[in-house]
């Protein structure tokens, strides 16, 4: 690998030439998604339910899905690195909903 | 993609020390696999958060207030009062958070924790557009845009200390709250608190990723990468948030 005289040779994905305005896009996804959260939750203000919870988990899950692979780059990066990563955070989801009903188990156990 | 020559030497190679089989310098990768680590405690206290509420009864009855209606000044108290909030039932977050700085007397429920997550969507997006100005090695823009990303990170922890403020003299502790069961107020100044302690450790970087290109450090590594990796670290943060405001404020 050939060095230049003061500069290090970096490793990377390439990143696509209208980077500029898929950030902004996101923002904009972004920014509707949280606007549509906060009405769902005046919208649905009297039901408790685990499908609101999961309506509400899911709605986190797609942001999130457009933080890591935009403003984070993942979408571009090797697919193994992004399975390194997304897999054991799919595992957490499926954790998360599961000590959701088990906590439900408990409230009956306990009221 | 760039790195598609030959796939026979490229297999070779890969393992071999010589190139990094994710296609990502050693520090970025090291970068992802403390996030994820780190996601791994936050989920951990979130996933605590879920389980102890969901042990609780739902919130009462909490469509009495209206949005924007004035209410009254010892809200709390009324509410206490009104047996909205019980140490039994787990409390309704827009009777807890709907105070906001300047106005007094009205009800805005999560208004000020909306614009908490709008300003830290921001400063996420001027990070990224940061790193998009160091890819093109545009130092005063690089320099420019991870200010802003530093005004946003401090003006959320100003709303944050805010918030804790109005939470603690409102009788929110450790130990106990008006709201609801004790655990109500543990979690939220545990988990927010866990948080506010990464946006304040971002900030810190930010400043000195913001110095270093201010002194030209980068221009003359001759890449900007120091600002993608603090970037992963702060739109982390940012992530972060997104499910923080799910859990305590949403569901």
């Amino acid at each position: 690998m050939e060095h230049m005289d003061h500069t290090e040779h970096l490793e990377h994905t390439e990143t696509p030439a209208d980077m500029k305005s898929k950030i902004w896009n996101t923002f904009w996804i972004l920014l509707g998604l949280t606007i549509v959260d906060i009405a769902l939750y005046f919208a649905l203000l009297s039901t408790h339910s685990m499908l609101k919870n999961a309506l509400f988990i899911v709605l986190g899950v797609v942001k999130a899905w457009y933080i890591v692979g935009i403003f984070m780059h993942m979408k571009f990066e090797k697919k193994v690195l992004m399975y390194m990563i997304i897999l054991p955070m799919i595992f957490v989801v499926f954790f998360i909903a599961l000590m959701l009903i088990e906590g439900d188990f408990t409230y009956l156990l306990r009221w | 993609m760039a790195n598609t020559t030959n796939l026979s030497t490229d297999k070779k190679t890969a393992w071999g020390g010589g190139k990094s089989p994710f296609s990502v310098s050693y520090g970025k990768l090291m970068m992802w696999i403390f996030l994820l680590s780190d996601a791994f405690t936050f989920s951990s206290l979130l996933i605590a958060y879920g389980f102890i509420r969901y042990s609780f009864p739902s919130p009462m009855e909490n469509t009495i207030v209206k949005p924007l209606s004035h209410v009254a000044e010892h809200f709390t108290e009324a509410m206490n009062k009104a047996g909205l909030f019980v140490q039994n039932h787990w409390p309704a977050p827009e009777l807890v958070f709907n105070h906001f700085p300047f106005i007094h007397g009205i009800h805005l429920p999560l208004f000020f924790v909306s614009l908490m997550t709008f300003i830290l969507i921001f400063s996420s997006v001027t990070m990224v557009l940061a790193v998009e100005a160091g890819h093109r090695m545009q130092k005063k823009e690089v320099a420019n845009y991870m200010l802003l990303t530093i005004i946003g990170g401090a003006a959320f922890l100003g709303c944050q200390a805010w918030e804790w403020t109005t939470f603690i003299q409102e009788g929110a502790r450790l130990y106990g709250n008006p709201f609801g069961p004790r655990s109500f107020a543990a979690l939220f100044f545990i988990v927010t608190g866990f948080h506010g302690f990464h946006v304040f450790s971002g900030v810190v970087l930010n400043v000195i990723i913001y110095l270093n290109v201010l002194n030209g450090t980068y221009e003359k590594r001759g890449h900007y990468e120091m600002v993608e990796k603090v970037g992963l670290y702060w739109h982390f943060v940012d992530l972060v948030w997104v499910f923080v405001f799910t859990f305590f404020y949403l569901i």
